[in-house]
């Protein structure tokens, strides 16, 4: 544990010795804080607007106007930029010849790796912490946000964070270049958005699929060709679309255990690459 | 220290490494000796763990450094070709880090670092950034780097490559000034080196160990007649036949280039350097200078690569 924290801390004073986590941060902050301030401004015009309407103002809901939309435009900047915190981690490494002190040294490749993961996580959770004060600013006016739904969202935003993080490492380890670590983290991120985009349209059984697969072996054993399209199976693998129950303010294990498992498999994978690259020198 | 058997690096079809065994004992300073790409630096990173061999074995304190690699390398202090630097950090809390992670008590931590910094003469820049520092010092964090946890082994990869010469000197001081207390290999391709700071040689040629020895086996190789280098200020036309005249002289050959300069080749059990002076003396041929002709470390070294002599 000792070994995994010198490793994080290290990777952490190495963010805040350079630009790039003020920038991140930065930018992050300027987005969301502007977006943030717009759809502020738009619901307290709406509030004026039908203030003497009872019936439409009590459908007007702080949490729905302004926490909501914060929550998922967070998510996209995410999207955007973690891969420019990840593509150094380990890329970095390789090309300096410094992953040759880290793998030399009495540690594990696994400690190495859990380090620079938490490194990066220390840095998002900064940037998180952060926007907290926007709830805070909320409350400081007369609306009052209801704090569960919000602390849901923030769990969200964090752990759909930390998946993301995640699948940057996994690229990092298999390149020695930051620009290629980066576009692949992207290119990674973005398809696992867009996956489950063909949920209507992909109507075709996953049953019926393995059937093809194994020459009709799959029906002569009776296992059914109803139950979940391929469509339902690709829109379960999309890392956004388990943030959506989080931003209502939905607390679903199902959601907290798959992004989870993307962590846990993509440091896995990460630390099954670390390794066999020894082999290949 | 170091055991190492039959062991082999295949990458694809080429062998960098191909079936070497060689040992260390405690105390000894080995050159790693070999042209580039010879497999010195495959070999040390197999030792210390960074590279697993195709096969064979290699053991460092005991331990083998695939079975066992954290105890291995716990007992490693390894100065890869480049040293490997965090270019954003200053030079202590880097060497803090290293120490961390290379597993000194925590509070031993600060002394360690300090003694570090002192032995490597860091203490001018022990503030600054490393990648601000100049080559010469860099090499130095990464020597204090390698001696910080005091490791039994000290693996260092051509330490002294690209410094200028008095660099190179303080450099070979330090190494030599761990003699005795650690185990150090040093590869290098400059033989200079190998005679200066190392007491043990140990050549290596296209992946196979083309010679083991001292230093001075390996000097008094390939050296079957003694020869004598002179050279007179008179030297008449008499001078070759009264030379040749003294028991055990097989040849005396006059130099065309530099006028009264010969060389004397003699049986190698033979010293008759003591006669000619007399001869000298005695006939007024006023003796300017004698010196023994040795084979030198580089021809030596050549010879054996080229393969132009049985190991």
């Amino acid at each position: 544990m000792r070994n995994v924290l010198a490793i994080a801390w290290r990777e952490v004073r190495t963010y805040f010795t350079s630009p790039l986590a003020y920038v991140v941060v930065g930018v992050f902050l300027m987005l969301s804080g502007y977006i943030f301030w717009a759809s502020l401004v738009r619901f307290s015009a709406l509030c004026l607007q039908y203030g003497n309407n009872p019936y439409v103002f009590n459908q007007l809901n702080v949490n729905d106007m302004v926490v909501r939309p914060l929550f998922g435009s967070m998510g996209v900047i995410f999207l955007l930029m973690i891969p420019v915190v990840t593509m150094r981690l380990l890329a970095e490494e390789r090309r300096t010849g410094t992953a040759e002190l880290l793998f030399t040294c009495p540690l594990t490749s696994g400690q190495v790796i859990l380090g620079k993961y938490l490194g990066a996580a220390f840095l998002l959770a900064v940037m998180l912490a952060v926007t907290l004060s926007y709830p805070v600013l909320i409350m400081a006016t007369s609306a009052k946000p209801d704090m569960g739904p919000t602390l849901v969202g923030y769990l969200g935003v964090l752990l759909m964070g930390l998946s993301f993080l995640g699948v940057g490492l996994l690229v990092s380890a298999m390149t020695e270049n930051q620009i290629i670590a980066a576009v692949g983290a992207f290119g990674a991120l973005l398809m696992l958005w867009a996956i489950g985009w063909v949920a209507d349209s992909a109507t075709v059984t996953v049953a019926s699929l393995m059937n093809s697969a194994t020459f009709g072996l799959w029906e002569k054993l009776h296992l059914g060709t109803g139950g979940p399209t391929l469509g339902d199976l690709l829109n379960k693998l999309s890392i956004t679309e388990h943030f959506q129950d989080f931003r209502k303010g939905l607390l679903d294990t199902e959601h907290v255990v798959f992004y989870l498992s993307v962590i846990f498999f993509s440091l896995f994978m990460t630390q099954r690459i670390v390794e066999s690259r020894k082999w290949r020198g | 220290m170091i055991e190492v058997a039959g062991m082999t690096k295949r990458y694809g079809d080429r062998a960098a490494v191909d079936g070497i065994d060689f040992s260390v004992s405690r105390g000894e300073i080995l050159g790693f000796l070999g042209p580039n790409g010879a497999g010195k630096t495959t070999t040390m990173r197999i030792l210390t763990g960074y590279v697993p061999p195709t096969s064979g074995t290699a053991r460092v304190a005991g331990f083998d450094v695939q079975e066992h690699p954290i105890e291995a390398k716990r007992r490693i202090g390894y100065l890869p070709e480049h040293p490997p630097l965090y270019s954003d950090m200053l030079v202590r809390p880097f060497l803090r880090f290293v120490a961390t992670i290379r597993g000194v008590p925590r509070k031993e931590i600060g002394a360690r670092v300090d003694r570090a910094i002192e032995r490597c003469g860091l203490p001018p820049v022990a503030g600054r950034l490393i990648g601000n520092l100049s080559k010469g010092f860099q090499q130095r964090v990464g020597l204090a780097q390698a001696i910080l946890h005091e490791p039994d082994v000290l693996i260092l990869d051509e330490p002294t490559v690209g410094l200028d010469p008095s660099q190179i000197r303080e450099i070979r001081q330090l190494i030599k000034s761990f003699a005795g207390a650690q185990t150090v290999i040093l590869s290098t391709h400059i033989l200079a080196e190998v005679t200066m700071t190392c007491n043990r040689v140990l050549i290596i040629n296209e992946g196979k160990i083309a010679a083991d020895q001292t230093l001075e086996q390996l000097a008094a190789r390939g050296e079957r007649t003694r020869r004598v280098a002179l050279r007179l200020a008179r030297a008449g036309d008499g001078v070759e036949g009264t030379i040749r005249a003294i028991p055990g002289v097989l040849a005396v050959i006059r130099e065309g280039g530099q006028d009264g300069a010969f060389v004397v080749e003699t049986e190698w059990t033979r010293d008759v350097r003591e006669q000619i002076a007399q001869a000298a003396v005695t006939h007024g041929w006023g003796l300017l200078e004698m010196r023994p002709i040795t084979l030198s470390l580089e021809d030596i070294f050549i010879r054996i690569i080229r393969g132009e002599e049985a190991a």
